[in-house]
């Protein structure tokens, strides 16, 4: 009689903990799947000021993207899923992407994948090395965290949980040197293709979008610490660039 | 008599010409920046970061003297990544840890940036083979830093512009571009990906060829299995890493079976010198081949260098032809002054007169040369030795492109030339080549 007692309170206690284990992971939540109008109109009563950074940000309506496009339309494993950087490059590839991946922090991330926890929340120092949401999307802000129109001191703050503060900002001011001399790359460019056939010259064009290209390269490398993008696929590239509109407006000329 | 005459004068003369060399190399390195033009160059405030023994300065925004957990409560707070890395490291979870003051010091204001000698004070093996493999020349990682900065364009570009380049050769003054701080795991260094950092791009791209060669899909396809922590050995791995092949057994020294030169140059493989290397990779070859087939896949390479150096070489003939004939548009002395103003302007064509700072500040002519040179050919080389055939093939292509276009262009000059054999220079060539936003900032801001 006392085993069956002693039994019946064990399988209560696991029928318990079962139940509560349950609710914790959302099973016995309506688990989907949802509508995103759906996500939107629970979400936005739970977490209004979240929905105003989605609306308001680079992913917003406007975009075409809606939860489901990061989330997947299951509540179970939603955030994790759109923590992961293969969401993000399943979009964002090329430049983007390899830039990230060659840098550090890329390297990283894909060298302890296997205790890489995308359960963890993107709070600071959660994380071993970032993904691309750990600086993008900050603790969980649904607007761009790096972008240059959210103020520097959101991204100093960002890289400071790992960084030393005086190592951040070095880092960053040369960040905007090694830019603003793409730009002039850039505008030296620019300026020596308007010149001809009121810029609209065919191959003229042709070698402003490459221009155009590499100094995207910089802004990669730069913004993710790779230095192959800052360097051979960047400044040098359009050095080349240089040399090849002076070269094509030379021989237009003769 | 005059016999006696010389043999007394040219040992001196010599001797005071050795002295007045060896003074002025001296001289030259005494400036604001490094190395052989450091009177030429001050650096960027970052560059403390990537060489922290010639330009770090510690910050003085804290007072006092910390040691071991004291440093650690503060620095939960504030940099909490940095103490969960250092808390998962082996220096942390030993009986006796090194503590963050044992690596940077513990007065705050004057806190260093550990350099190998301070990660030598522990690691005496592995920084002793780090330091000695300077005897195998360049390329090597441990004289990575001085070769850059010595370099002309390092000198004569903007100091933030070729902040780039140190990122890499910083290689040579600190031991984290290998093993990233603060967890510094041995596990982590022996894997690919902790190389592809900087060996990647254009003119190295050896994440490209090795991932693409069998070697490389066998490690992407199983990796991840694999028990990392053990030692570059003999049949510890299915398939060889980097570091497997250039650091076998685990020795710090990249350079240890180098005889190509990174693909720059030619070489003659079959010096006795080079023998010895070739006997050191058929070797470690060896571990999972047989030697004849090693030594075949060698014999292939030396063919392989061989072809791309007669493509090369027919290239280089071509442009130095043109330079003899003056047809090369805009002549060195009509383009801004480069490398820093050398006393004689002169088209740099080839290896040994600095093709590889002739990237910029040159005619279009020579930048096609440059990049078949440093792009098609390196690329083809890092295929041939990492075992990617289609790499090669690749390369190979378009090299073949690049010396079409390289013929091509030549006759245009030399028809140009001929067609208006009495037509003087273009009036404002110079202006034209040497004005510019950023050319015009570069002069400024070197």
């Amino acid at each position: 009689m006392r085993l069956v007692i002693s039994i019946h309170r064990t399988s209560l206690a696991c029928l318990l903990s079962m139940v509560i284990h349950a609710v914790l992971a959302g099973d016995l939540l309506n688990d989907g799947p949802f509508t995103d109008k759906e996500c939107v109109n629970c979400h936005v009563e739970r977490e209004p000021e979240l929905i105003q950074q989605w609306r308001t940000g680079a992913h917003g309506p406007e975009s075409g993207l809606v939860c489901s496009s990061c989330h997947g339309d299951r509540h179970r494993g939603s955030a994790e899923k759109a923590r992961q950087n293969n969401t993000c490059s399943s979009c964002h590839q090329g430049s983007a992407s390899h830039s990230y991946a060659t840098s550090k922090h890329g390297v990283i991330v894909i060298l302890e994948s296997t205790e890489q926890n995308w359960k963890k929340p993107l709070k600071t120092g959660s994380y071993r090395a970032p993904g691309c949401s750990y600086c993008h999307l900050h603790d969980g802000d649904h607007d761009d965290t790096m972008t240059t129109d959210r103020g520097p001191e959101l991204r100093h703050w960002v890289c400071s949980g790992c960084h030393g503060p005086r190592y951040v900002r070095e880092q960053f001011a040369n960040a905007k040197r090694q830019l603003e001399i793409a730009d002039l790359k850039l505008a030296e460019g620019e300026e020596l293709i308007g010149d001809v056939d009121n810029g609209q010259n065919e191959m003229l064009l042709k070698l402003r979008k490459r221009l155009i290209h590499h100094r995207k390269n910089v802004l990669y490398g730069v913004g993710h610490q790779s230095p192959d993008y800052q360097w051979w696929l960047g400044q040098p590239a359009l050095d080349g660039d240089l040399i090849r509109i002076r070269d094509a407006i030379n021989k237009l000329n003769h | 008599m005059r016999l006696k005459l010389i043999l007394v004068v040219l040992p001196i003369a010599a001797l005071l010409a050795v002295t007045a060399g060896f003074a002025y190399v001296q001289w030259s390195k005494g400036g604001a920046g490094t190395g052989l033009y450091s009177r030429d160059w001050a650096p960027d405030p970052v560059q403390g970061y990537w060489d922290p023994d010639n330009f770090y300065h510690s910050p003085d925004s804290v007072v006092g003297v910390f040691e071991a957990e004291l440093c650690i409560q503060c620095h939960q707070g504030i940099t909490p990544g940095i103490v969960a890395d250092w808390s998962t490291s082996r220096h942390a979870q030993t009986s006796e840890p090194v503590y963050c003051n044992d690596c940077h010091g513990s007065d705050h204001q004057q806190l260093r940036l550990p350099t190998p000698d301070v990660c030598g004070s522990c690691h005496k093996k592995q920084h002793g083979e780090f330091k000695d493999e300077a005897r195998y020349g360049f390329p090597s990682h441990v004289l990575a830093m001085e070769r850059a900065v010595d370099a002309p364009h390092f000198a004569d570009k903007p100091k933030a512009e070729v902040q780039s380049c140190v990122q890499c050769h910083s290689v040579a003054t600190k031991c984290d571009s290998c093993h990233t701080r603060h967890r510094f795991n041995t596990a982590e260094a022996r894997r690919p990906e902790a190389c592809i950092t900087c060996h990647s791009g254009p003119p190295h791209p050896d994440d490209e060829s090795y991932f693409g060669s069998a070697h490389g899909k066998l490690y992407l396809a199983e990796g991840k299995t694999w028990d990392w922590s053990k030692p570059l050995a003999k049949g510890n791995y299915k398939a060889p890493t980097c570091a497997y092949c250039h650091m076998d057994g685990g020795r710090h020294q990249v350079a240890h079976k180098s005889m190509w030169k990174f693909g720059l140059r030619e070489i003659n493989p079959q010096t006795s010198k080079n023998q010895v290397l070739r006997q050191r990779w058929i070797e470690l070859c060896n571990d999972c081949h047989q030697e004849k087939e090693a030594e075949q896949w060698l014999a292939e390479m030396d063919q392989e260098r061989k072809q791309v150096w007669g493509k090369l070489y027919e290239a280089e003939a071509i442009l130095k032809d043109l330079r003899s004939n003056n047809l090369i548009q805009p002549e060195a002395e009509d383009r801004p002054p480069y490398p820093m103003g050398s006393l004689w302007p002169r088209e740099r064509i080839g290896f040994f007169e600095g093709q590889a700072s002739a990237f910029y500040n040159v005619s279009a002519i020579e930048r096609d040369y440059f990049e078949m040179w440093y792009f098609d050919n390196l690329g083809s080389y890092k295929s041939a030795a990492h075992g990617n055939m289609h790499g090669v093939e690749k390369g190979h292509k378009k090299m073949s492109a690049s010396l079409e276009r390289i013929k091509t262009y030549a006759g245009e000059l030399r028809a140009a030339s001929e067609a208006d054999s009495n037509s003087k220079k273009g009036v404002g060539v110079a202006e034209f080549w040497s004005r510019g936003a950023y050319t015009d900032y570069n002069r400024e801001h070197n």
